[in-house]
């Protein structure tokens, strides 16, 4: 494999080679080496509310049952047979106590469990030939959730998921902690765009910038109308922990009109009052940001806007997340769903539901116009002329590492992580900088499982 | 095509088929078909404005998200969500936006072809309305360094005559794709 540290060192200065986001080789070292290791998002508690719910999601190319068992416990499994590795469920959602492999019909439980095994006597002389006891399907390596939001890595040793969102936790809670029951998530709906994973991350974390060129078609025809290129410099963005994202500067008016301001009936607003930390009222009451697009570190998402949902002056808030699932160096596929707190009233959710599709997702006004960037981005950096250019990745920053403008001071700005007004590239500087970290370090060899011989994992040479 | 049910339809017209497929020389038939056929250009043609005209006040436009469920589960798309789930004002806003300069997605626009097939044309019990069943097969081509995408769908309309015409009262497409092959649908189907 080539040498990539020039690449890396490129891409610390805030100088893109642009064929990053169309590189055989490179994909090649992040799946390894990110997906290797990263949390990575694979559902929402809220999917799979009963015992025996499931839903089936990828992490790459890897397959992972994620259910619900008997007991309510939410768990991962890597969704081979153990027997000759046929896929065991088939269906991408449902409810189920067991999966049987259709191929020569060994069972398992919900929780994983091995519990049918045809002609195990005659076939392997039972126990004595192939322990069936204690044998379940592969777990998945790493399994932790965060306000629902179940997560899956790929490395035993991962640190621990809080620590890995670190302080972006705080700006997580505004998307999904808005009542002590949370969020539910609809979809998701899936689709693929012939674009490099990158991009959409990058864009979600903090492109301010785009919003008022790529989306002013939805301010032209009365939408949304926050992204005015004036409006939209007024927000700001912040970066903290594995994550960051941007807000817009709500006009005048203490926490209730704010919230309120973005379409939040006041019963949803008193719940956000019982939830939210004090500084996470201060953001919004005091400092007068609204938080908007976001990204966590590598591949998830979301959304929160508050466009026009019918022929009045009323906005409504919705809240989505979205995964940028890398299929290939030039292709992802994007999985959205729509989220909403699963306490508001019956008619808010309807609505935030319409106000998600008019704007976001597979037919969403603005994020049309984003893939229609995002793929032509991926295509021109595909020859040799992308290698010859570095892409200037170093907006807020003077030539010799000063900021532009200085960072907000925490009484201007109570969230954690560092934020500055205005249009910048902190974030996906910030974004980059980890995958270049990622890139740099090597992935440890990962265990293997020899099925009923071995009843020990053992390390084996990396794949 | 099994009944799905979306939070935003309420207001639509719930009129169901009656009896057989009509006889393909039955004119109300043949009405129905010519419809769909013209509809298909001005699909084709992007001639947005056009064809929301032949949309009625009350329209309930819905397009599910198909997913892949074991056999005995009895549904096929996805709890509560939709590619497309509109009504006139939301159709009329992807119209307008579609009429601005800035809709870059369609700038340069795609060329687009319809196909349109197995139509099949049932009485309700209203004389005004009819019930039309059909296969669309979208091809969609832009630029010249990518390939071209193809969603195929079932649809199934209420049709209803009006003082101006005949027009779409509701449409359900059943698309065949789980994951949909395309960048989005900046189209309609
Ligand atoms: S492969 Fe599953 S039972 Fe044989
Ligand atoms: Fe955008």
């Amino acid at each position: 494999m080539a040498d990539q540290s020039g690449v890396l060192a490129d891409v610390r200065r805030g100088m893109i080679p642009a064929h990053i986001y169309n590189d055989r080789e490179l994909f090649e070292l992040e799946k390894q080496r990110v997906f290797g290791r990263a949390w990575v998002f694979v559902a929402h508690e809220s999917e799979i509310p009963q015992p025996g719910d499931y839903v089936v999601r990828r992490v790459l190319q890897d397959s992972f049952i994620v259910a619900r068992d008997e007991k309510g416990v939410v768990r991962a499994h890597f969704n081979m047979c153990l027997h000759r590795g046929m896929q065991v469920c088939r269906a991408e959602m449902g409810n189920a106590s067991h999966f049987r492999c259709p191929y020569h019909g060994w069972s398992y439980r919900n929780d994983g469990r091995l519990v049918g095994l045809p002609f195990h006597q005659e076939a392997y002389g039972g126990e004595a030939g192939f322990r069936r006891k204690g044998r379940r399907l592969l777990p998945a390596p790493n399994l932790a959730s965060y306000n629902g939001l179940v997560f899956l890595s790929m490395d035993p040793d991962a640190e621990p998921l809080e620590e890995f969102l670190g302080d972006f936790r705080f700006y997580l809670d505004y998307y999904t902690r808005q009542s002590p029951t949370g969020i539910e998530l609809r979809g998701p709906q899936r689709w693929r765009v012939k674009a490099n994973w990158k991009i959409g991350a990058e864009n979600f974390a903090g492109d301010m910038y785009h919003t008022p060129q790529t989306h002013i078609s939805v301010v032209e025809i009365g939408l949304f109308r926050e992204p005015k290129a004036q409006k939209r410099k007024d927000g700001c963005t912040y970066w903290a922990g594995n994550g960051g994202g941007t807000t817009y500067k709500l006009p005048p008016g203490d926490l209730d009109e704010r919230f309120r301001y973005v379409g939040y009936p006041q019963q949803m607003v008193d719940r956000m009052k019982q939830m939210f930390s004090a500084d996470q009222l201060r953001v919004v009451g005091d400092d007068g940001f609204m938080i908007s697009a976001a990204s966590v570190y590598p591949n998830l998402s979301f959304v929160h806007n508050w466009p026009r949902v019918a022929d009045s002056d009323d906005v409504l808030p919705f809240i989505s997340l979205r995964q940028w699932q890398p299929i290939s160096e030039d292709e992802t596929e994007v999985l959205s769903w729509f989220a909403v707190d699963a306490e508001a009233p019956e008619e808010f959710k309807a609505l935030s539901y319409k106000a998600y599709l008019m704007c976001f997702g597979s037919t969403g006004m603005f994020e049309q116009d984003d893939v229609e960037n995002w793929v032509s981005l991926t295509s021109t950096a595909a020859g040799s002329m992308a290698r010859r250019l570095l892409l200037n990745s170093r907006m807020g920053l003077l030539e010799d590492g000063a900021e532009v403008v200085p960072a907000l001071t925490c009484d201007q700005f109570h969230g954690p992580g560092v934020a500055h007004a205005g249009y910048g590239e902190y974030n996906q500087r910030e974004l980059l900088n980890r995958w270049a970290d990622d890139l740099e370090r090597p992935a440890k060899p990962a265990p293997t499982l020899e099925v009923g011989v071995g009843e020990q994992a053992r390390v084996g040479s990396p794949a | 095509m099994r009944a799905v049910r979306s939070p935003l339809g309420a207001h639509a017209s719930p009129l169901l088929r009656t009896g057989r497929s009509l006889p393909f020389c039955d004119e109300r038939h043949q009405r129905a078909h010519q419809w769909l056929v013209d509809e298909a250009w001005l699909l084709d043609a992007q001639a947005y404005e056009e064809w929301l005209d032949l949309l009625t006040e009350d329209i309930h436009y819905l397009m599910p998200v198909r997913v892949t469920t074991a056999l005995g589960a009895g549904y096929d798309t996805s709890p509560g969500m939709a590619h497309f789930d509109e009504d006139k004002y939301s159709l009329s806003r992807r119209v307008a936006r579609f009429l601005t300069e800035h809709a870059w997605t369609e700038d340069p626009p795609s060329r687009l072809r319809h196909h349109l097939g197995n139509v099949r044309t049932f009485a309700t019990e209203e004389p005004d309305h009819l019930v039309v069943d059909s296969a669309t097969l979208l091809y969609r081509s832009r630029g010249d360094v990518r390939e071209a995408s193809v969603v195929s769908a079932g649809r199934e309309d209420l049709l209803r005559r009006t003082p101006h015409g005949w027009k779409l009262a509701r449409r359900t497409v059943m698309v065949d794709d789980a994951v949909i092959r395309m960048q989005n649908l900046a189209i309609f189907l």
